[in-house]
């Protein structure tokens, strides 16, 4: 008796997070139409799906080299930029560069660039400016603010204050300081945030192709639109070999970074 | 270090110029390649203020007068937690299946693995593209979307947590003759529990920003009003939307923020 | 030539940090500041370059046209020039740890060379001759391209000293220098400061009685915000005990400590 009563107590703190967490998730799964039995029945038909799309239609692989290359290079031009401006808004969002006020509404820009998707960003833009190219990057650059921004600011902040001083004290002036104190110290941190945001870039650019800015992401949207399962899959596999070699030459040249910059 | 690897200051001029000339020429090449004009933004900023003009006031009656807004952030709020709890629990049923001190065959071992990895590269938009004709354009293909994206964005990670776990108590239990089901129940879960919990969180933060993109492409939820209001030109529709969306990962944000902080003590957030 | 007029200094709820600090140092002289911790020794450094604003007195020194410029009332401008004729070492060394340590001693001309040419790193190979030279002065030429953050702390405290001997300055300070290493670096350190005096006025804050009294050619002791000697570096017992009171026991400790660790 006395040991079932210790095992209930144990487990009464639990009982109403699961209760909580039961009816949640029926909520949810009558909202959205899904039991977990047929979460399964959906799965098996995707994957069934995805076994139809084979083979690959080999013949439309040369068409979609030219809208892979220009996936990447609107990924290429949106992390550039966006660094570029991410680290404009770190330096200003930087309590040991910048005046509290600045920083409060910099630091709030960053905060609501965050949680604004990407893709809500290039609808905006596309409405705006028209399907291409460019609301692409710029979709993308501005995405960058929020992380990178972020990240650096914060970077930033951990600067020892004696380097900052120690430039101040020579009679360097504002930019004198950025470009002796702060940035020496945060570019290996710079690069290798940089290139993290550029395998998300490549993953987005793909994505906002889907929805007008071009490239294989189009390609592949287009495809699936025409019912050519084979060759999208062909899309598919190009798309797959562009993530996959990004992350390892990016993982590849933060590893070497690393190990260069590394201070003893 | 000697004297002899010192640079001289006009030696390193001419690298970082190099350096940096290589840079501005290829962003130059990538602008008109993709004919990018950096400059275009201001030089066509007309466009952002007349778009700017069609917005304002945002039209929040998009809530009162229809009931489909408020039913879309619903969905999509339900979509991504059904994406996260299914995907959870499917990622960490397969990265016991991947972690080496919980699944003592190789093969199975491998072939989890291999479908980790794989995942871990499928972008969204194959994947969502794919059960919006498997199950047709709902909810439910948005969601059933989340799942694998969740299991492929975290399945490695879980598994690297699972064989991160400290092995003594493993060795104590397994020493006064428990099963493997009773380590891993004893063991293994009330170590990895709370920074599991921790992770679901964070994976409801980024699913619920995946669902709305995912709405535009068939997945339903408030994406899909965005898309909609969009493409018949009710900009100030566009405006209320978005500014529910922010408002409504904000929230999301605050309070996945402060249960992981709850769960996995103050300070030692991520 | 520097002259500092009756420093006051007060925290908002009363609490006097310096309270009339006044006195004049000429060229030649290498003048130790001793004092308890928390006495003002630091404060008043930090006064001297500007680097705090005391709420009334003024530090006076000349400018290049003999001119005499009072640091406390100039604005951030003219103190940005002025601070490029005052060489300061610091306790906690202040140097960039990214940087070379060649580069780290360049940034002593940083004020001295225009924006634009700075923003690219754009200093000149005969200004990294000179710099060497100042580096080959402490010893430390062989190091010149490590990155100063993988140096020990004595080897910075010698960059720091390389980078305030390359600004050719009119007025060292030094803030602690030596109380981060161990004796025998620190005898190196003073070594390397005191021969600097022929050229500048030397003010440095210290800790260590014994080295001032080996080394500086005067000795200015603050207790409460208050100068309450001034003169010769040798100092009696009873002195030291009016300067530090309690503390004095505890620094003897100290001493004896280092000097064994140093045997």
């Amino acid at each position: 008796m006395q040991a079932r009563m210790y095992s209930f107590k144990r487990y009464r703190k639990f009982i109403l997070p699961l209760i909580i967490l039961l009816a949640v998730t029926e909520g949810a799964a009558i909202i959205c139409g899904a039991t977990f039995g047929k979460l399964f029945e959906g799965l098996y038909r995707g994957i069934a799906f995805f076994g139809n799309m084979y083979p690959p239609d080999w013949s439309a692989f040369s068409e979609m080299l030219e809208p892979a290359l220009q996936s990447i290079v609107i990924a290429f031009l949106g992390t550039v930029f966006g660094a570029l401006m991410s680290i404009v808004f770190a330096l200003l969002a930087a309590s040991n560069l910048s005046h509290p006020w600045v920083r409060a509404i910099t630091r709030f820009l960053i905060g609501l660039e965050r949680s604004i998707p990407e893709i809500v960003i290039l609808i905006l833009l596309v409405a705006a400016f028209g399907l291409g190219a460019m609301p692409g990057v710029v979709a993308l650059s501005l995405g960058c603010i929020g992380m990178l921004g972020k990240l650096l600011a914060d970077i930033i902040e951990e600067i020892d204050p004696l380097m900052i001083e120690s430039i101040e004290s020579v009679g360097g002036n504002k930019l004198q300081v950025i470009v002796f104190g702060v940035l020496p110290q945060i570019i290996p941190n710079i690069i290798s945030y940089t290139l993290f945001r550029f395998e998300i870039n490549i993953r987005l650019s793909v994505l906002l192709g889907a929805v007008g800015a071009g490239g294989v992401g189009y390609e592949l949207d287009y495809s699936f639109g025409m019912l050519q399962y084979h060759r999208a899959f062909t899309a598919m596999i190009i798309i797959i070999a562009m993530v996959f070699a990004t992350e390892q030459l990016s993982y590849y040249l933060r590893k070497k970074l690393k190990m260069e910059g590394a201070l003893k | 270090m000697s004297t002899a690897e010192l640079t001289l200051p006009s030696k390193k001029y001419r690298q970082k110029m190099t350096v940096f000339s290589i840079v501005v020429v290829a962003v130059a090449l990538a602008c008109i390649y993709t004919n990018f004009n950096p400059l275009g933004i201001f030089m066509e900023f007309h466009y952002v203020r007349d778009l700017v003009g069609e917005m304002t006031p945002p039209n929040y009656h998009v809530l009162s007068d229809n009931s489909s807004t408020a039913m879309a952030i619903l969905q999509t709020l339900s979509l991504a937690f059904l994406g996260t709890l299914y995907g959870g629990v499917i990622a960490v049923v397969v990265a016991f299946l991947a972690a080496s001190n919980t699944m003592p065959f190789r093969a199975i071992r491998l072939t989890a693995r291999f479908v980790l990895s794989f995942l871990r590269v499928i972008p969204i938009l194959v994947v969502i593209l794919i059960f919006v004709i498997a199950v047709g354009p709902s909810t439910f293909a948005g969601m059933l979307t989340l799942v694998i994206v969740t299991v492929g964005n975290f399945g490695k990670l879980f598994t690297e947590m699972i064989e991160n776990v400290d092995n003594p108590p493993a060795e104590a239990i397994f020493s006064v003759g428990a099963s493997r089901m009773q380590v891993i129940r004893y063991s293994i879960i009330p170590q990895i529990l709370p920074t599991l919990i921790a992770n679901l969180l964070f994976a409801f933060d980024v699913n619920i920003r995946a669902a709305i993109g995912l709405g535009i492409f068939g997945g339903g939820g408030i994406g899909f009003q965005l898309q909609l209001a969009k493409s018949v030109l009710h900009y100030k529709d566009v405006t209320a939307i978005v500014s529910l969306i922010i408002i409504m990962v904000i929230v999301v944000e605050k309070i996945s923020d402060y249960l992981r902080r709850k769960i996995l003590g103050e300070g030692k957030l991520r | 030539m520097l002259e500092v007029k009756n420093l006051t200094k007060t925290l908002p709820n009363g609490r006097r940090l310096l309270d009339g600090i006044s006195f004049k140092v000429k060229k030649g002289e290498f003048v130790g500041i001793l004092g308890s911790s928390g006495a003002g020794k630091t404060l008043t450094l930090r006064c001297l370059n500007g680097l705090l604003k005391p709420d009334s007195g003024s530090v006076i020194i000349r400018d290049e046209h003999d001119r005499p410029l009072d640091i406390c009332k100039i604005n951030k401008r003219e103190l940005r020039r002025v601070r490029q004729k005052i060489g300061v070492i610091f306790q906690g060394y202040h140097l960039v740890k990214r940087l070379s340590a060649l580069e780290n001693v360049m940034i002593g001309k940083l004020g001295q060379i225009n924006t634009f040419r700075s923003l690219f790193y754009g200093f000149t190979d005969t200004e990294a001759e000179q710099a060497l030279k100042a580096l080959d002065k402490v010893k430390m030429s062989e190091l010149a391209g490590s990155m100063t953050g993988n140096l020990s702390g004595g080897e910075m405290q010698r960059v720091a000293i390389a980078r305030a001997i390359f600004q050719s300055p009119t007025l060292l300070l030094a803030d602690e220098p030596i109380s981060n290493l161990d004796p025998s670096n620190a005898k190196t350190i003073m070594k390397m400061i005191k021969p600097l005096s022929e050229h500048m006025p030397v003010i440095g804050v210290f800790h260590q009685p014994e080295m001032t009294a080996k080394y500086c050619s005067r000795v200015i002791a603050i207790k409460e915000g208050k100068i309450i000697y001034d003169g010769d570096p040798k100092l009696s017992n009873k002195r030291l005990e009016e300067i530090y009171g309690e503390e004095l026991e505890l620094i003897e400790q100290q001493e004896h400590l280092l000097a064994a660790i140093a045997k």
